[in-house]
């Protein structure tokens, strides 16, 4: 079988959806094709631009948009060098799709914000939805923090102790953990999010939470506030409780990134965007530098796709679009250059320089057209977006999210841009 | 063990998001979820084939933790051989044994299908078999039509034809639906292609779902030989059934390792068939317009196999038909599973999905490819549910 379209993105990620989105907007028709569903959905559901100070990596970044307008001169080969033109452009047009479906993603004034993880951290966020975005947690009288002893992986005890030292906390605010029980026997995040959707979920909570309630108490909950994007879980807590109520960022499967998936894949779908998931990309046909098809199997058959434009979206190492032998890596599809570095991984693990194989990637020019070593386009009608680029050290730069928003709109655009 | 198994076991980088997707999960707090039961619990199975948790007969097979997988770790096909061990050790129920055994049945009720129709439908019936049973009474059971689709079905002779497909109508078309079998051979006809059925087994799916492995695994041998002889005869495979698709083209190969590799090649679904054709351009396109708005519900078999919708594909030819996708994921049901007692509700609150898409979209009818999802569909909105095919055949005016 032999499926046809304009804009082929390989990918369901933040980069890809966004690419499908912006792509859409032009009119052409967008097929979103992808293995597995994108980790997206187990991201924190923050977009995170630029965490630490270029100069002072201990330092928080106060301004990220100043800070990475500086890349250019500091670190020509990052991807946010390639999609500067956009990135404002980019931030926009994804808070304008958050806040028609309810769930409006807010900046914090051009700083990021500093929000509170489920081990009592602080992780510098550009974006955060507003079941996640807390404001003034230092003006605090008192802060909840509620936790569910079914629920594995999330210990409220050590948020409070490790927030009471981190959170630079004025002393007389008072850290209280309640640990709520629940009528079921167990609890993933998901279960428990589905029963906080129903009334009895939440008046089983707001019944144990709210003794503990005194005037200018601020409520944290694990990431668990309802999967629906129609049910605003953290409202209906808030205002029976009569305390705003935030959820924190923690590990998979919580329910932000999740909430962010479904709402965008609920926007393309509205936009007329096809989207596969569970197909496998195994190649592509090129002739000259064009890609003239790309090769796909699902259930041990093999099918083919023909697009205008192609974007490569699929991640790099945990979400298979690159993959690595001893000495080698490769991309997946189109096999194209990948820019690697002599020492793959630093000898320590948490090292705060990074592990190099994080900057592994593909380099691009300004067009997001991949490069050969000799830096000349391989192919012109294939756009790269992402965690596939070459450059950036996500973990340490806290950019993953900004890099594959910016560029996956970029993509989208130019796809856009192609004559019919 | 062999290295295969190990090396798709070591895949899994517990992610998460399996459990994330899965829609059981998500409504109770009787299942460990997919990556407990699969990955995880496989490490152990490796060695000790009985380290299998009880929870295992609340996985549904929906294939959800499969196709989300970003590291082809095979979820589902781990949790169905694990519940098959759990079965083998343990034994099934009565209930899950008749009900896994779809094919007798059906055969069973043939002797008086407008009977069992009636008595089916029976209030007090139901709560016996609820009580006694363990069979949900409130979800209603498919309605056997009084001729089945193979005792209908009159071959049509065609000259010079363009393709010869043998039919392959698994239980819900020939026992429930056989207007859908019929739709399609007249589009076939219609479009100079040569259709024959014949007589075959079960696919076998409701019983790999029952943990009934040996069974299953029975019928996959009687099936592939027959299906292996047509396709050297020249003969394409073709269903409308999802499920029946999933199971000829992939878990016949998955689960009991046999050889399926002119199945898997010449099996196809009946729209990805038609797509084929309408890319050679052999499709007649001359459709009549049907005006009119459909809610599209995706089997999650048909989602399985990874390659979309072909049935949109063809379905955007027919000029004013609508077809809204509702893509609602899951629809609960998942063939037998909907109708245990303790299974029901689970069931039922997955298949509330379906009743916020249909509102939202609202739509009046609703069209998908599985005959399960059908029932269900119309069970939890109250909707008319057709099979693509019909509309098609409708457009064809035939």
């Amino acid at each position: 079988m032999n499926k046809k379209t304009d804009v082929l993105i390989i990918g369901a990620g933040l980069s890809g959806l966004m690419a499908a989105a912006k792509a859409a907007e032009s009119g052409k028709k967008v097929t979103v094709a992808a293995k597995g569903m994108g980790s997206l959905s187990l991201s924190s559901g923050c977009i995170d631009l630029w965490g630490y100070d270029i100069d002072d990596p201990q330092q928080v970044c106060p301004n990220p948009l100043a800070q990475i307008a500086r890349l250019g001169e500091v670190n020509r080969e990052h991807p946010y060098t390639k999609v500067a033109d956009v990135l404002e452009e980019s931030l926009r047009c994804f808070q304008g799709i958050t806040a028609r479906y309810g769930c409006d993603y807010r900046d914090n004034g051009g700083a990021n914000w500093l929000l509170p993880t489920a081990v009592g951290t602080f992780r510098p966020s550009f974006l955060a939805p507003p079941s996640m975005a807390v404001k003034d947690l230092d003006k605090a009288k008192r802060i909840v923090i509620a936790g569910y002893e079914e629920l594995k992986d999330f210990y409220p005890e050590v948020m409070a102790a490790n927030l009471a030292r981190n959170g630079n906390l004025p002393e007389s605010v008072n850290i209280a953990v309640v640990k709520l029980r629940c009528a079921w026997k167990k609890l993933y995040a998901t279960t428990l999010a589905h029963r906080l959707e129903q009334a009895e979920g939440i008046k089983e909570a707001v019944d144990q939470i709210k003794p503990h309630v005194v005037s200018g108490t601020v409520v944290l909950f694990p990431p668990v506030l309802g999967e629906r994007l129609d049910i605003d879980v953290a409202a209906r807590l808030s205002a029976a409780l009569g305390a705003p109520v935030y959820e924190v960022a923690n590990i998979p499967p919580a329910l932000p990134g999740q909430r962010l998936q479904q709402l965008l894949l609920k926007h393309l779908r509205n936009m007329g965007v096809d989207v596969i998931i569970g197909c496998t990309f195994t190649g592509a046909k090129t002739e000259g530098n064009r890609c003239l098809q790309v090769t796909a199997e699902g259930a041990g058959k093999t099918f083919t796709f023909a697009a205008q434009t192609y974007v490569l979206a699929t991640g790099a190492f945990v979400g298979g679009g690159l993959d690595s032998r001893i000495g080698a890596v490769r991309e997946m599809i189109f096999d194209l250059p990948v820019c690697t570095l002599e020492k793959w991984a630093s000898g320590e693990f948490l090292s705060m320089n990074g592990h190099g194989f994080n900057r592994f990637g593909i380099a691009v020019n300004d067009r997001l057209q991949p490069l050969d070593e000799a830096g000349q386009v391989c192919l012109e009608n294939v756009r790269i977006t992402g965690a596939n680029l070459a450059g950036a050290n996500g973990p340490i730069e806290k950019c993953g999210n900004g890099v594959a928003l910016a560029s996956g709109y970029k993509a989208g655009k130019l796809a856009g841009e192609v004559p019919s | 063990m062999s290295q295969d198994r190990h090396l798709i076991l070591d895949n899994c980088i517990k992610c998460n998001i399996c459990v994330a997707n899965c829609p059981v999960v998500k409504v109770t707090d009787q299942y460990a979820g997919p990556k407990q039961n699969g990955p995880d619990l496989e490490r152990f199975r490796l060695d000790e084939p009985a380290a299998v948790h009880p929870s295992i007969s609340y996985c549904s097979n929906c294939k959800t933790c499969d196709f989300v997988c970003p590291s082809g770790v095979n979820v589902a096909t781990m949790n169905c051989k694990a519940k098959g061990e759990y079965v083998a050790l343990n034994g099934a129920p009565l209930r899950d044994q008749v009900l896994g055994r779809v094919e007798w049945i059906c055969k069973a009720a043939q002797i008086a299908p407008s009977i069992v129709n009636w008595a089916a439908g029976v209030g007090p019936f139901r709560a016996m078999g609820e009580a006694f049973f363990g069979v949900a009474a409130d979800m209603p059971f498919p309605r056997f039509a009084s001729k089945t689709f193979l005792q209908q079905f009159q071959p049509k002779k065609i000259a010079n034809p363009k393709g010869k497909v043998l039919y392959y109508p698994g239980c819900y078309v020939n026992y429930y639906t056989p207007e859908v079998g019929l739709a399609l051979a007249k589009v076939l006809a219609h479009n100079g292609i040569e259709m024959v059925v014949d007589d075959f087994n079960c696919c076998g799916l409701p019983t790999v779902s029952n943990g009934l492995m040996d069974a299953a695994k029975a019928y996959g041998v009687s099936n592939l030989e027959k299906l292996n002889r047509y396709i050297q005869d020249g003969y394409a495979v073709v269903t409308t059934c999802p499920s029946c698709n999933l199971m000829l083209r992939q878990e016949y190969h998955e689960l009991f390792d046999m050889d399926t590799t002119l199945v898997t090649e010449n099996t196809y679904d009946a729209f990805e068939y038609l797509v084929l054709l309408h890319e050679k351009g052999q499709l007649d396109t001359q459709l009549k317009a049907l005006p009119r708005r459909y809610g599209y519900h995706q089997p999650c078999h048909l989602r399985a196999v990874g390659y979309g919708v072909p049935s949109q594909e063809i379905l955007q030819l027919i000029p004013d038909l609508q077809v809204l996708p509702l893509d609602a994921g899951c629809c609960g049901l998942s063939g037998s599973y909907g109708f245990k007692k303790e299974k029901y509700p689970i069931s039922r609150e997955i298949g509330q999905n379906i009743v916020r898409a249909v509102e939202d979209t609202g739509v009046k009818q609703a069209v998908t490819e599985c005959g399960m999802c059908q029932l269900q569909v119309n069970h939890v909105t109250g909707l008319p549910v057709v099979h693509p095919i019909e509309l098609l055949a409708e457009a064809y005016g035939l």
